[in-house]
């Protein structure tokens, strides 16, 4: 699941140097921000201007989830809201598959938002006066595709979000689940490479919230979106991303792997957040082994091997748990069935708490 | 309660501090004597308020002081008045009248003073616990007494009392003796202080700009077929106009030079008027009454179910069996062409009202204005640009009826979830696509709603438009008015109602059935 920097594919969506600062004379406040280097507090003391976005920069790959987590007012609907220029950068570039998307005429700008990028929004947003299947087919109207394909495409999505026997039903006979469901069938309707997620889970309740969360991974996994999720929950990236951005008042306080925010949160902001979630699936053996060598010069020497439980370095900690329970001896960690390290069963419960 | 609370009413107090400190004690515990009074409230009445700084307490003494002294003040009036025909046997009735009305004031002012003054007493202590919790809120509450306090009961009693007093034992004097008034001093005659002085104070705010007689301006036409304006000066000696008759004057010329320089563009709308019209009416009227009657059922029923298509049915009975038919279906008539018209102007109006801030702060005001104006008003124009007929009555019921349809359809844009927008633009919606597909199907029962109130309007202007000979229904009540043919006039009304309410509920209903 995890995305080295290396490893990574060509990038989909980039955002150079974002920013952007609410006010009538943004540039304004632009100029004098670069040049004094002023806090969120300070802009808003000085200007009376909200800065939203504070200088951003991220590369999302292709196929990739990549999570946006911040607490509300953190500038992610904001940020998530350059990409298809519902909302003009005070400064900075915004590139979709290398074309940048503030240089766009209006009618190109609609045609991208049409094709390229599909958006699902926390309040669904759909139109409460169109069945489920025009809702669905609602970009494809929009670009004048004829009713028949429409409905044909509309049919076929309304089964990929299993609403099969809901396409002429309108949108208030259906329960907050299912209209999510038609919100994300509607983001996909035109093939997009791009889905923007704002909060798309929030406002349901945790069972139908985690229903939704395996079936979209699922359907990520085949349809292979390039996708930038918006949430509040830290659970919910963690689940969902494969990489996550933590933005504070504007600005990204830490990008990376779910992993590597857990064991290294970069500051204390990020540590609290950090801090009450279950490390259990997040972190994996080669964190947490000792070298053999190490083990058996402070500790004593290591049993015969086929008497210790085995696990590979991939191996989370839930699994680590699972083959150490019952058994005296600690985890012999294999890789090309040499032993490389080991993992003490002290080892592993500091694992669990988080500290590696 | 605490000693700091006891210190607070006394701070808040001040002179008297104990007693307050004691009435506000009782209040809050609810324990105050029923027939509790203040009695320096009573004594002091607004003197009081005022030095204690409760300025509504102040006013509500003031006015009962002042109504006392006013009806005492007319009490001496009628009686010197009374006592001028005394002994003249002829007059005898005027003296009973001037007797009855100064003894009706004497009991006013003794009524007034004394229960007045008891009430005052009573609500004294209480509304001046309500002064101590505002106080306790909001510290710059005027608090404690201040003598300082009586230069502003002076002020107020100075600037009020004499004048008020002085009006009611003076007969108030006529505004056209005062125009006399001011000519014989413009003539240079010696009029008393008195009478110059009533004339400058009471009644009719004084005339202050006198306008020199204008030219009356006249347009005939020459030789050459073309218009010629024609002056007549006004006669030597003619008294001057005030502002009201120079403005109505001014406005009288501006109509009269309209109405024969553009009227070929009046006569166009009253041609275009006249034809849509026909057309309506060729509809309505020109049907034969059973295919009429049949298809306005069938649409009632079809719109609104078998209920409101019942009601529809007996209300048209009605309207037939009593003669009725032929004259409301030519209210109907009127009554869809300036729907039509309302709609077509309306609904864009409406939409640029919604859409634009600027559209919003131009028709406001006017919108305002159209709706607060009586509707008699709107027949004028009509007639001085149109004549009288049918064409202007639609004008004017236009203008009547109009103003909820922009207002109800510019609040059905504004109403359209600003996300649902956002969703729109983000799949590429286009500004056209944006209005037909999202914001206009929004609106819609909003606008629905801005129809129903046009409709309604219409049927009660078009009744009022009678009066310039829009004919129909409102033609037999404006002639029942004339020649006070009560039963002709209710009849006629009561079948005006039931027209305004088959259309009400006919819509109603079909926009309750589409959400």
């Amino acid at each position: 699941m995890s995305i080295d920097e290396s490893d990574r594919r060509s990038d989909v969506v980039v955002c150079n140097n974002v920013w952007k600062i609410f006010g009538a004379r943004a540039s304004e406040a632009m100029e004098a921000v670069k040049k004094d280097n002023l806090s969120k507090a300070e802009v808003l003391e000085r200007f009376e201007y909200v800065v939203g976005v504070r200088d951003v920069s991220i590369n999302v790959g292709e196929g990739e989830v990549f999570c946006i987590m911040g607490l509300s007012g953190s500038g992610k609907s904001t940020l998530v809201r350059h990409i298809n220029r519902l909302i003009e950068p005070t400064h900075g570039e915004i590139l979709i598959n290398g074309t940048n998307v503030g240089g766009l005429g209006a009618e190109d700008l609609r045609e991208m938002r049409a094709n390229q990028i599909g958006m699902v929004f926390q309040n669904m947003a759909l139109l409460p006066h169109r069945t489920v299947r025009d809702n669905i087919a609602f970009s494809l109207e929009l670009r004048n595709v004829d009713a028949f394909t429409r409905s044909e495409i509309a049919d076929k999505m309304i089964g990929l979000v299993s609403l099969q026997g809901y396409g002429d039903r309108l949108p208030a006979d259906l329960s907050g689940g299912m209209q999510q469901r038609v919100g994300l069938a509607r983001a996909m309707a035109a093939d997009p490479d791009i889905l923007l997620m704002d909060e798309p889970f929030s406002a349901l309740d945790p069972l139908i919230r985690r229903g939704l969360q395996d079936e979209f991974l699922d359907l990520s996994k085949t349809m292979k979106k390039t996708t930038l999720f918006i949430t509040h929950d830290l659970d919910e990236a963690i689940r969902m991303g494969s990489r996550i951005a933590i933005m504070k008042d504007g600005e990204i306080v830490q990008i990376g792997t779910p992993e590597k925010i857990v064991t290294e949160p970069a500051d204390d902001y990020v540590a609290d957040f950090v801090a009450g979630i279950s490390k259990l699936k997040l972190i994996f053996a080669h964190t947490v082994m000792q070298p053999v060598e190490q083990y058996e010069k402070e500790v004593k020497k290591l049993p015969a091997l086929d008497k210790c439980p085995q696990a590979t370095p991939d191996d989370d900690l839930d699994t680590l748990v699972g083959v150490s329970v019952g058994q005296d001896n600690p985890i012999v960690i294999m890789s090309d069935s040499k032993p490389v390290g080991i993992v003490t069963k002290d080892a592993l419960l500091r694992g669990i708490q988080g500290e590696v | 309660m605490s000693q700091d609370d006891l210190k607070l009413f006394k701070e808040f107090a001040g002179q008297n501090g104990d007693y307050y400190a004691d009435k506000f004690l009782q209040i809050q515990k609810s324990i105050l004597p029923r027939t509790h009074i203040n009695y320096a409230a009573l004594l002091g009445s607004f003197v009081w308020a005022g030095l204690r700084g409760n300025w509504l307490l102040f006013t509500i003494g003031f006015v009962i002081d002042l109504v006392a002294m006013v009806n005492l003040a007319l009490f001496f009036k009628y009686a010197e008045k009374a006592s001028e025909y005394i002994g003249q046997d002829d007059k005898i009735y005027l003296l009973d009248r001037y007797d009855g009305w100064s003894s009706n004031h004497l009991l006013m002012a003794v009524l007034t003073f004394v229960l007045g003054r008891i009430l005052f007493a009573w609500f004294a202590d209480r509304f001046y616990a309500n002064q101590y919790a505002r106080w306790r809120t909001d510290e710059k509450t005027p608090s404690s007494f201040v003598l300082s306090r009586l230069v502003i009961v002076a002020v107020v009693s100075a600037l009020i009392l004499p004048l008020t007093i002085y009006r009611s034992t003076q007969f108030v004097p006529e505004q056209r003796a005062c125009i006399k008034q001011d000519r014989l001093i413009e003539s240079g005659e010696q009029v008393p202080f008195k009478d110059r002085f009533n004339c400058a104070v009471m009644g009719e705010f004084p005339t202050l700009i006198w306008i020199d007689r204008p030219d009356t301006i006249n347009y005939r036409k020459d030789d050459s077929g073309q218009y010629v304006e024609i002056r007549t000066p006004a006669r030597e000696g003619a008294p001057p106009f005030n502002l009201n008759k120079y403005m109505s004057q001014t406005i009288d010329d501006g109509i009269q030079y309209a109405t024969i320089f553009y009227g070929s563009i009046f006569d166009q709308i009253t041609a275009f008027l006249n034809s849509m019209l026909n057309a309506i009416e060729a509809v309505f009227v020109g049907t034969p009454w059973p295919v009429t009657m049949l298809v306005l059922v069938f649409i009632a029923y079809k719109m609104a179910g078998r209920r409101t298509a019942i009601f529809a049915a007996a209300s048209l009975f009605y309207l037939a069996i009593f003669d009725f038919w032929q004259t409301a279906m030519d209210t109907m008539s009127l009554v869809v062409a300036s729907t039509i018209i309302c709609t077509i102007v309306g609904l864009p109006l409406g939409i640029w009202v919604g859409k634009s801030d600027r559209g919003n702060s131009i028709t406001t005001p006017i919108l305002d204005v159209m709706q607060t104006i009586p509707s008699f008003v709107y027949l004028l124009p009509a007639i001085a640009f149109f004549s009288i007929g049918k064409p202007p009555a639609i004008l004017a019921t236009v203008i009547f009826a109009m103003p909820p349809m922009v207002r109800l359809t510019a609040l059905g844009i504004k109403h359209v979830p600003e996300n649902t927008k956002e969703a729109a633009l983000a799949f590429g919606a286009n500004p056209r696509q944006l209005l037909t597909k999202v914001e206009l199907p929004l609106a819609l029962p909003s606008i629905m709603a801005g129809m129903n109130q046009v409709v309604m309007m219409s049927l009660a202007m078009v009744v009022i438009a009678a009066f310039i000979g829009a004919g129909g229904m409102g033609f037999i009540v404006v002639e029942a008015l004339n020649n006070a043919e009560t039963g002709r006039g209710l009849l006629a009304g009561f079948g005006i109602a039931l027209l305004a309410m088959m259309i009400d509920s006919v819509v109603q209903k079909a926009n309750k059935i589409r959400d």
